[in-house]
């Protein structure tokens, strides 16, 4: 049995005098996709950012393929990829500049913009800056860029808000075409979607796990 | 690294071509300033060389405070800073990028100041400007780099505001020191000779190393 590629120990996470995540324990099977499915405020953004390492837990730990995920290397990270509630993105800049910024950081010289702007829907607005883009518009970028380097963990928490038919669409083929080769956490109030994808639910309440 | 950091360096100065939102209102602060102390002192031009030194390196530092506010503005308007941060880059790159652009608006800025202060202060018999140019520059790497250090220490801060300019004035003492020094020099005042260029660039090297080293644990929780 291949090692897991997240595991969460009595994971707890305390901003100021609020327990966002109390003594979280899971494990994340490769290739396995994961719908976190619980009330606002019950620890879900909480958790994906202790295991992208973007959060030091305040108790326990949080480890990505065994690595300490605040500290996971250069190589580690390559394979993360992370979309949360706010796109990611430099609102002066266009869409095809945001998602070249993305490339180059992670060594993706020859990837094709374009057509990857097409895939989400925004070929036509590719040289517009993003400061004009409507909420949905960002969730679709905020895609493309969280895919654009094929990652092997996949975190996205609320990706389906402000979407669309046609971007839920897109958000539930982008989750199918991931499943048994990716590891993919999705944070999501749609109770419906882990029957939909085939994948594990797992309930957070009030900052624990069910 | 250095790939990296160029890229979020010209990302910074592209938006900042395209918003206009630092360098614009540093210039205004250190010309308002620059010219206030003129009329403060009357338009005395003879209240010497010392005051006129000391009056620059204070504006320039006050004006640098003002641009460091701004350092990763960009980023956390959308949460750029986490994509930064998962990116298979070092993260000593997101600081040097950050620096780099602090380096570049503080040049921009001395370029336009300096000839008002040298034009309001000195109509005949001003300091060497080789010497005072090349003050600034060090000055500009160790403010840039001290700053940007701060600045990612301040960033989760709700008090930012107030504590960036809290933990960056202390440290950048020396540097005004030494540039007060170096800029007495080049009146021809024999202040040490190259000593102070030697401090500042030695303190460049300093915080640099200092910054290097713990960049990695102060961009992130």
């Amino acid at each position: 049995m291949e090692p897991p590629v997240v595991t969460l120990t009595e994971c707890s996470k305390r901003f100021g005098d609020r327990l966002a995540l109390r003594k979280a324990t899971l494990t994340v099977a490769p290739g396995e996709t994961i719908v976190l499915l619980g009330p606002n405020g019950a620890g879900k953004s909480t958790l994906l950012r202790l295991v992208a390492g973007l959060l030091r837990p305040t108790a326990g730990s949080a480890r990505i393929a065994g690595v300490d995920a605040t500290s996971a290397p250069r190589s580690l990270r390559a394979g993360i990829a992370y979309a949360g509630h706010r796109s990611q993105l430099y609102r002066g800049l266009t869409a095809r500049e945001n998602l070249e910024l993305h490339a180059g950081l992670h060594g993706q010289r020859d990837l094709d913009v374009t057509a990857l702007l097409n895939h989400v829907g925004l070929g036509d607005r590719a040289d517009e800056y993003i400061d004009g883009f409507s909420r949905g518009m960002l969730q679709r970028l905020a895609l493309a860029r969280a895919t654009a380097h094929q990652p092997a963990l996949l975190l996205l928490d609320e990706p389906a808000s402000g979407l669309d038919a046609d971007g839920r669409l897109l958000l539930d083929a982008t989750l199918r075409a991931g499943l048994g080769t990716r590891t993919q956490l999705v944070a999501s109030h749609d109770d419906e979607l882990p029957a939909r994808l085939g994948a594990r639910a797992v309930h957070l309440s009030a900052g624990s796990l069910a | 690294m250095i790939p990296a950091a160029l890229a979020i360096a010209r990302v910074k100065f592209v938006l900042e071509l395209r918003r206009r939102e630092v360098i614009f209102a540093m210039l205004l602060f250190i010309a308002a300033t620059i010219v206030i102390v003129h009329f403060a002192l009357s338009g005395d031009t003879g209240a010497g060389s010392r005051a006129a030194a000391g009056m620059l390196w204070a504006a320039v530092v006050f004006t640098a405070v003002l641009g460091l506010l701004r350092t990763f503005a960009a980023e956390q308007e959308e949460g750029a800073l986490d994509a930064l941060l998962l990116a298979p880059i070092d993260r000593a790159a997101i600081w040097i990028g950050a620096a780099l652009a602090q380096f570049g608006f503080l040049v921009v800025v001395e370029v336009v100041a300096v000839p008002v202060w040298w034009v309001l202060f000195f109509q005949a018999g001003g300091p060497s400007i080789g010497t005072v140019v090349v003050a600034l520059l060090l000055a500009n790497v160790g403010i840039a780099l001290v700053g940007t250090l701060a600045a990612a220490l301040a960033l989760g801060a709700r008090t930012r505001d107030v504590l960036l300019p809290v933990l960056v004035l202390p440290l950048v003492i020396p540097i005004v020191l030494a540039g007060v020094t170096a800029t007495y020099g080049a009146f021809g005042e024999e202040v040490g000779g190259f000593r102070p260029l030697g401090f500042l660039a030695l303190y460049d090297l300093v915080f640099a190393a200092l910054a290097w080293g713990t960049s990695e644990h102060l961009l992130g929780d």
